[in-house]
């Protein structure tokens, strides 16, 4: 099923903001102490709020803005339905917090005016649908597995662990001494009768139609991309003679090859030497950028074969020649945007400043701390400031465009490449793009979160952050940054703010154990099983 | 718990410090002093009143006990460390107090620190923890108390925090001396000396243990369960700092090498940068640099209270012997009654290796048997996981040992075996613990006397060296795709898997460990001992 990531910023009256605090805490305080009859804390979002994996309540205090409130969902289904049930379970409590935000000046006004006059019983929920903002970029761990469905899986996992300790528990287990298919036999045919659901064949976590999608998507992106990074030479081969456009093409790329290579090395001092390798990176990639350009190809030389046709008045016999020529030299020219581009970007990452020390608040420092570790899970929410500049500012945006949708496409197995310990991150851009926030809900504690990314994926991470204000000395856009371990954990520290209010509908349940109680149900799911199938599947249990 | 052979020839490579650092490290750091069997933990605590400290007190310990470098073995040698709480009442700057790292600063026994080392939770002792709660500590002050700028609640900007909870033990402790001596009745004349000098500056001996190492012929000591203990063990690398034991360069160990940096302060780290450590202002006495302490790099018009040091950590667990081996020779009959004819390998033993993850000698469990020995004869450390033992069918996923330390285990495919290992590298200690209290006659009846390790280990990095050990790895719940189990031999009671084919089985266990008391110490370097010795 598709599933829906979005947070709600609203800038918060700074005289408010201690009173909005205590309203998220009194709701939080309110969650944790169940009702009476219920079992367990968050009973009651539990059963009003069926949709929900996770959800957040933050104020981020900051020394540049005032103060603003986000209300972070990660959800099954598309938000209609979710705001229904939110408003229901919350819309009292919502409106309380929303007295203490500033009224918009757009045309959000008036409903922010009918919402949160003094007796109103007006929805709230639909303020909330129309300041909600999209994430720039996301991830979703366990793509595809509904709130329900994960509840119903890990059911099943505790109902197989007693069941292979109780079965005929005052002689020989059934199980053991069986075959490993008859042993999985036995197993559905013991749990078939409480999980019905066994009979059925599981629901396609990523539907045909939503994989085509995100494909195509991710190719129309490539497309535009090839296409506004070629348009200069396009441009430029309409005025030169083929051989000096190549001529003048090949000898600017050298001259900004030998700049480069005499600007590759960090600033002293600098050097954080990880494992990522950009140009095996790129090799190693090599079929999927083929095929991007083919893509294009195939789209580009029609299209540029019917405008000539349509402006020159040429036939297509005569009017493909200089169209192919058009494009293949635009594609020449490539090469030699990228080249220049990484050069301006080396020449600005050389005179960056970064952050050695940053500040943390004592105080929310405690506050933070206070609140994680109890469960399997921890969260966090993060703003940063944007480095200013054009070319940053495309690199940015153009950036989390493509590895938005690239993600979409690549982690589609549960997981996010070598990070395995992510169910919901979102990134998104704030206060007229000059922020930058992100929030995370995550496996194991905030610490070994980040050991994670300096570890195994800083490549990737120093790409989506290295654009924020402070953040550690990087090189080519990817290199060093994040694998400046103790740095990058100050400067993350010191942009989080306290999770005041968080909700996770599995508390005990990691990413991993998801995954795995999945693939256990998967095979309960089959009515029979090979020797050597059953052998790997009961590895699991 | 060094674990080099004592007797024996050819010994293991070992490593050694370059000067001038191999003179101004504590021999703590390069030895565990596994020619001196016996020793003494001496718990020390300051009883002068507020305000007056001082470090005289080194001096008369300097001359009944003087703690020893790492340049040369002795016959007889000491170790010191200080708590926050110790050096704050000898006097020392309140800069150089709060340029500590936040762990140190803050203790072991803050509360949240308390619930990620699995020993509190919402204000009760969990029952990995002596009845009544511990007993020692440094009873560091909350952080409230002691920053500057105390919470006024007046602002309309922020809501007014709850405070920290002040978790406090009987004992207080300042200062920890570690004795390592040749015999019992060295050991305890050096004590009664160190107590008697050490009366008049009012530092008294609050607690002590009696520490012991007793090396087999091949130089491998055993704990309490009687499982060969100490044998895995960082092996730390630094082009400028150090040296083979034979004067050779140290190469990079493909398996357990680390950056110096991990264990000593002033030195590159695994984040590629000198590992942090403690500042102090320059007087007008110019105390620092008499007592030999050198200009910070970057921190003008201070000195480098740090460098050559490291952070001590430090935690006395009781061992319940009995209890481990009757509760695993009840669980090896539950399982051979509920499997009669495929549970004959399964007895006391094989289960209780399996909780270790290697045999009583040492060696490594595989899949169809052990690691044989190294080429001198030892438990062979030089392993990895993914390619011989990737589901843990030898040795369980969940043992002490992979969870100790998991290498490259936790790496889903072969692909990613380097990157997991390299990241694991990043959170290695130094252990340097021994145990205490009497061996047990039959190790399947309680005697009813306290017995345990004293775990000691050295870091530069408390929250990500010591912490993530304990709380990512040891007492995860979902460590290694498993669910709702810790380690078998340190968590609180509850499962174990081991895997077998076709179906794994499960053990209960119970809580063998219990933590009687614990803190974080700064080891100084010898230069910043002559430094606290002036104050």
């Amino acid at each position: 099923m598709r599933q829906t990531t979005l947070s709600v910023p609203l800038e918060v009256k700074p005289e408010s903001s201690a009173r909005l605090t205590d309203l998220i805490e009194a709701l939080r305080q309110r969650e944790e102490t169940p009702p009476l009859g219920h079992p367990q804390e968050y009973a009651r979002i539990m059963r009003d709020v069926p949709s929900l994996h996770f959800m957040s309540m933050s104020v981020f205090p900051s020394h540049d803005y005032d103060p603003l409130f986000i209300l972070e969902a990660n959800f099954d289904g598309p938000s209609g339905a979710f705001w229904g049930q939110i408003e229901a379970a919350f819309g009292e409590d919502l409106r309380a917090m929303l007295r203490c935000c500033k009224r918009p000046l757009d045309r959000d006004g008036p409903l922010y005016d009918a919402v949160t006059a003094p007796d109103s019983r007006l929805a709230v929920a639909p303020y909330f649908e129309a300041r909600t903002m999209r994430p720039s970029v996301f991830h979703h761990g366990n793509r595809g597995m509904t709130r329900d469905r994960i509840l119903d899986e890990a059911a099943l996992f505790l109902a197989i662990r007693d069941e292979l300790h109780e079965a005929d528990s005052d002689g020989p287990s059934p199980y053991r001494g069986a075959s490993a298919a008859e042993a999985h036999q036995k197993l559905r045919a013991a749990l078939l009768p409480a999980f019905p659901w066994l009979d059925h064949r599981a629901p396609k976590r990523i539907p045909l139609t939503e994989r085509a999608t995100d494909i195509v998507r991710l190719l129309l992106f490539a497309v535009a991309a090839v296409f506004i990074v070629s348009l200069p030479g396009i441009i430029l081969q309409a005025f030169m003679r083929t051989d000096r456009y190549l001529i003048a093409l090949i000898g600017l790329m050298i001259a900004i090859v030998v700049l480069l290579f005499l600007k590759r090395k960090p600033l002293p001092g600098t050097e954080a030497p990880g494992k990522f390798r950009p140009i095996a990176f790129l090799l190693r990639h090599s079929l999927l950028i083929v095929l991007m350009l083919g893509a294009y190809l195939l789209i580009a030389v029609p299209v540029a074969t019917g405008l000539h046709m349509l402006f020159r008045g040429l036939g297509a016999e005569a009017a493909w020649q200089p169209a192919l020529r058009a494009v293949l030299l635009g594609l020449a020219f490539i090469p030699l945007a990228l080249l220049a581009l990484v050069l301006r970007l080396r020449y600005l990452e050389r005179r960056d400043s970064w952050h050695d020390a940053p500040h943390t608040d004592e105080q929310s420092l405690r506050e933070m701390v206070r609140r994680e570790d109890w469960i399997a899970q921890n969260h966090m929410g993060s703003i940063v400031l944007i480095k200013p500049g054009v070319l940053r500012s495309i690199i940015i945006h153009a950036g989390h465009l493509g590895l938005g949708l690239l993600l979409r496409v690549k982690a589609t197995d549960g997981y996010l490449g070598s990070m395995r310990t992510v169910h919901f991150a979102h990134w998104a851009f704030l206060n007229n793009h000059s922020r930058l926030l992100f929030f995370s809900n995550f496996d194991h504690s905030w610490d070994s979160y980040l050991d994670d990314f300096i570890e195994k994926a800083h490549a990737g991470l120093t790409l989506a952050w290295g654009c924020g204000v402070g953040f550690p000395p990087t090189r080519f856009l990817v290199l060093d940054g994040a694998s400046h371990g103790r740095m990058f954990k100050a400067w993350a520290l010191a942009s989080r703010a306290v999770s005041r209010f968080w909700y996770s509908a599995y508390k005990d349940l990691t990413v991993d154990q998801i995954e795995r109680n999945a693939r256990i149900a998967t095979g309960l799911r089959r009515k029979s099983m090979t020797e050597k199938e059953a052998g790997r599947w009961m590895l699991d249990l | 718990m060094d674990a080099r052979p004592v007797a024996t020839a050819p010994r293991r490579p070992s490593w050694k410090l370059k000067p001038p650092h191999d003179a101004n490290t504590q021999g703590l750091v390069v030895s565990g002093f596994g020619s001196l069997p016996t020793g003494r933990a001496l718990f020390l605590e300051f009883g002068w009143p507020e305000g007056t400290g001082g470090g005289a007190w080194l001096n008369a310990l300097e001359a009944v006990a003087p703690v020893t470098d790492a340049d040369d073995p002795e016959a007889k040698t000491a170790a010191l460390a200080f708590t926050w709480s110790g050096l704050r009442a000898m006097g020392l700057d309140r800069r150089a107090l709060d340029s500590f790292s936040r762990p140190f600063r803050e203790g072991m026994f803050q509360e949240d620190r308390l619930r990620r080392l699995g020993d509190r939770r919402g204000g009760e002792w969990l029952d990995t923890v002596i009845d009544g709660g511990p007993r020692w500590s440094a009873n560091t002050p909350r952080r409230e108390e002691v920053t500057a700028e105390a919470w006024t609640g007046a602002d309309l900007m922020e809501s007014a925090p709850a405070g920290d909870e002040q978790v406090t033990t009987p004992i207080t402790v300042h200062a920890l001396l570690l004795l390592y001596d040749a015999n019992e009745a060295e050991a305890e004349e050096r004590c009664k000396a160190v107590e008697a000098a050490l009366a008049p500056h009012e530092v008294r001996v609050v607690h002590r243990l009696p520490l012991l190492l007793d090396p087999d012929g091949k130089g491998i000591s055993r704990d309490h369960y009687g499982f060969a203990d100490g044998l895995s063990q960082p092996i730390p690398y630094d082009e400028a700092a150090l040296v083979g034991s034979d004067g050779k360069p140290v190469e990079k160990n493909p398996c357990n090498g680390v950056p110096l940096g991990e264990i000593l302060i002033g030195h590159t780290n695994g984040h590629r940068e000198k590992a942090q450590g403690p500042i102090v202002p320059d007087d007008p006495d110019g105390r620092p640099a008499a007592a030999g302490l050198m200009p910070h790099a970057s921190a003008e018009g201070f000195f480098d209270l740090g460098l050559d040091g490291s952070y001590m950590v430090v935690r006395e667990l009781n061992q319940d012997v009995a209890a481990f081996w009757k509760s695993l020779q009840a669980n090896a009959e539950r399982i051979r009654k509920r499997d009669p004819q495929h549970s004959g390998h399964v007895d006391t033993i094989w289960l209780a290796e399996r909780v270790i993850g290697r045999s009583t000698d040492g060696h490594l469990l595989c899949p169809g048997g052990y690691l044989p020995p190294d080429g001198y004869g030892m438990p062979d450390n030089d392993y990895l996981f993914q390619a011989r033992d990737p589901h843990g069918i030898g040795c369980p996923a969940g043992s002490h040992v992979r969870r100790a330390n998991p290498r490259d285990a936790l790496a889903p495919t072969a692909k990613e075996a380097q990157s997991l290992l390299d990241a694991a590298n990043n959170h290695r200690i130094l252990r340097r613990g021994r145990k205490y209290g009497p061996k047990i006659a039959d190790p399947y009846q309680d005697d009813g006397k306290e017995r345990g390790l004293l775990f000691v280990c050295l870091n530069t990095d408390i929250a990500r060296q010591f912490e993530f050990v304990q709380q990512t790895w040891l007492l995860n719940q979902n460590f290694a795709t498993l669910y709702d189990e810790t380690d078998p031999l340190l968590g609180p009671a509850g499962r174990m898997t081991i895997r077998e084919q076709p179906l794994r089985r499960i053990v209960d266990v119970e809580t063998f460990v219990k933590m009687a008391g614990g803190e974080y110490f700064f080891l100084p370097s010898l230069s910043a001992l002559r430094y606290l010795a002036m104050l």
